[in-house]
């Protein structure tokens, strides 16, 4: 942060224009009226009018020390206090007293003589507590900083609103995170959220109706789509598969072939279907896993599935084994 | 909103009328469980459920004497059972005055005999629908005149509860929209 010193603005003087000059006492020599323009960078004050350097090094907004970024990251001489985050904490301004350096400092014990206090109000805490837990829980399963910051404002948003005042704040937190997957358009499944948190998905599914309501927002449905690409990453299947199995969980939705399933077993079938019929076979329990699925729901969606087949796939699909061949279950 | 563009004879069955009447007096639940047929005691929620055969009812009675009867399937038929659980209550000994009675919610069923696309019909409905397929397979949705929700599934059965009196259902039904699709199969 740069410590902006700030002009002492003079009062007017006795001018003797008729129109009043603002509030500087110089001006230029040729232009008395104009007024003049601060260069920021070099503190200069200019005529616009004529272009002449009338003040010198008014204002020094530049940085009072250089910093180099092979520097230790722990000293900015230029900084004064902490990094504020004034968007999420409304802006604690309170400074600390250093920690003592000298003997005299300390007490016989070795102990600090001046108990450094840090007093914050609860609401602060608990904020900043909960936002310690979505960064665990966002770590945990690698989310982009977009993500964790959407759940920051959220969770802030739903906490200042206070409805949900009773519930614990990391279902709030959990279910935050949740609907932040879902706005950015890269929806997590409740089992993949309640694999990170401690909560269970009945209290998540709870709070995230219950924010829902408090936020007046809405989430689009969940597709099938959304999930292809990370199942098949994690069960480490080509390319040629992936795209299979969206083909298949697509034209399977369009044609409602599988009315009243989850989109996620839809999607699991597919991908058992796709995977079947190529070389990578993967069985039921592996993509059950990853999924969150249990393998007889991916056995019944699958069922529903296997009277098309020949039609779900793409056409420019690859067979290592053929429609007529995929097991029948 | 195309109301009742199909003349459909829908069926809405009343599958269940709660509720709340007070019988105006202490009641002490030991006793009942004794010496009351039917009953059975919970001690640690502290109240005696009474199972009644005739309308088939059954009510969670508390001691300070109020009493939530569940089952009926009409309004009429709740009255009845109400009052035959506290014709019991005064068998036992009782001095019961029967009072305040008020039914709380009643509970539909309806069948539409095609079957319905949720996601679809989610998109089109958006503020009053909310479709979770993750965590319940039915759509909930609010019907604004009245503060009654339905569940629809995808097979076409539909659930409606949070209504007030049973005569409600009927109107509510045909203001329904209908971007729903009949299902070649």
């Amino acid at each position: 942060m740069i410590i902006r010193k700030r002009v002492k603005m003079a009062a007017m003087a006795a001018v003797s224009s008729p129109r009043p000059h603002p509030v500087t006492k110089i001006y230029c020599p040729s232009h008395p009226d104009a007024v003049l323009v601060e260069d920021y960078r070099a503190g200069d004050m200019i005529c616009p009018e004529c272009g002449l350097v009338v003040g010198d090094r008014m204002i020094d907004v530049g940085s009072e020390w250089r910093t180099f970024s092979n520097d230790h990251v722990g000293k900015d001489p230029s900084r004064v206090g902490d990094a504020q985050n004034p968007l999420l904490n409304g802006g604690d301004l309170s400074t600390v007293i250093g920690k003592g350096t000298g003997a005299a400092s300390f007490d016989e014990f070795g102990n600090s003589k001046y108990q450094n206090r840090r007093a914050m109000t609860s609401q602060d805490r608990a904020m900043l507590t909960a936002f310690r837990e979505i960064n665990t829980m966002a770590d945990r399963i690698n989310l982009p900083r977009n993500i964790v910051d959407r759940t920051n404002n959220l969770f802030k948003q739903v906490y200042e609103q206070r409805c949900l005042k009773g519930r614990s704040n990391d279902a709030i937190a959990s279910a935050c995170l949740y609907i932040a997957c879902r706005q950015e358009g890269v929806p997590r499944t409740f089992k993949e959220i309640c694999a990170v948190s401690r909560i269970s998905k009945k209290e998540i599914g709870r709070c995230f109706k219950l924010i829902l309501k408090a936020l007046e927002t809405s989430v689009d449905l969940i597709t099938t789509g959304d999930f292809m690409s990370r199942f098949c990453s994690n069960l480490g299947l080509p390319k040629a598969v992936q795209i299979a199995a969206t083909h298949i969980a697509r034209r399977a939705v369009d044609l409602d072939l599988v009315p009243g399933r989850s989109p996620i077993s839809v999607a699991a079938a597919a991908i058992y279907m796709a995977s079947q019929a190529s070389a990578d076979k993967r069985t039921q329990k592996e993509i059950g896993d990853i999924a969150g699925v249990a393998d007889v729901t991916i056995r019944q969606s699958y069922r529903l599935l296997y009277f098309k087949a020949a039609e779900l796939f793409p056409p420019d699909f690859k067979f290592d084994t053929p429609v007529d061949k995929l097991p029948q279950l | 909103m195309e109301a009742g563009s199909e003349p459909l004879p829908l069926d809405i069955l009343i599958t269940n009328v709660v509720c709340v009447f007070r019988v105006r007096c202490h009641l002490d639940l030991r006793h009942i469980a004794l010496k009351g047929a039917n009953v059975m005691y919970k001690r640690d929620e502290g109240k005696v459920v009474m199972k009644l055969r005739r309308p088939r009812v059954t009510a969670t009675i508390w001691s300070s004497g109020k009493i939530i009867s569940t089952g009926a399937t009409s309004e009429d038929e709740a009255k009845i059972g109400a009052r035959k659980c506290a014709r019991c209550l005064q068998k036992l000994g009782f001095q019961v005055r029967f009072g305040a009675f008020r039914v709380v919610n009643v509970l539909a069923v309806c069948s539409m005999p095609f079957e319905i696309r949720l996601p679809d019909f989610t998109k089109q409905q958006r503020p009053l629908a909310s479709y979770e397929p993750e965590l319940h397979p039915a759509v909930n949705f609010k019907i604004k005149p009245l503060t009654a929700s339905m569940q629809i599934f995808s097979t076409g059965s539909i659930t409606i509860t949070g209504l007030q009196n049973s005569c409600s259902p009927p109107s509510l039904i045909f203001p329904h929209p209908k971007p729903r699709s009949l299902l070649p199969r």
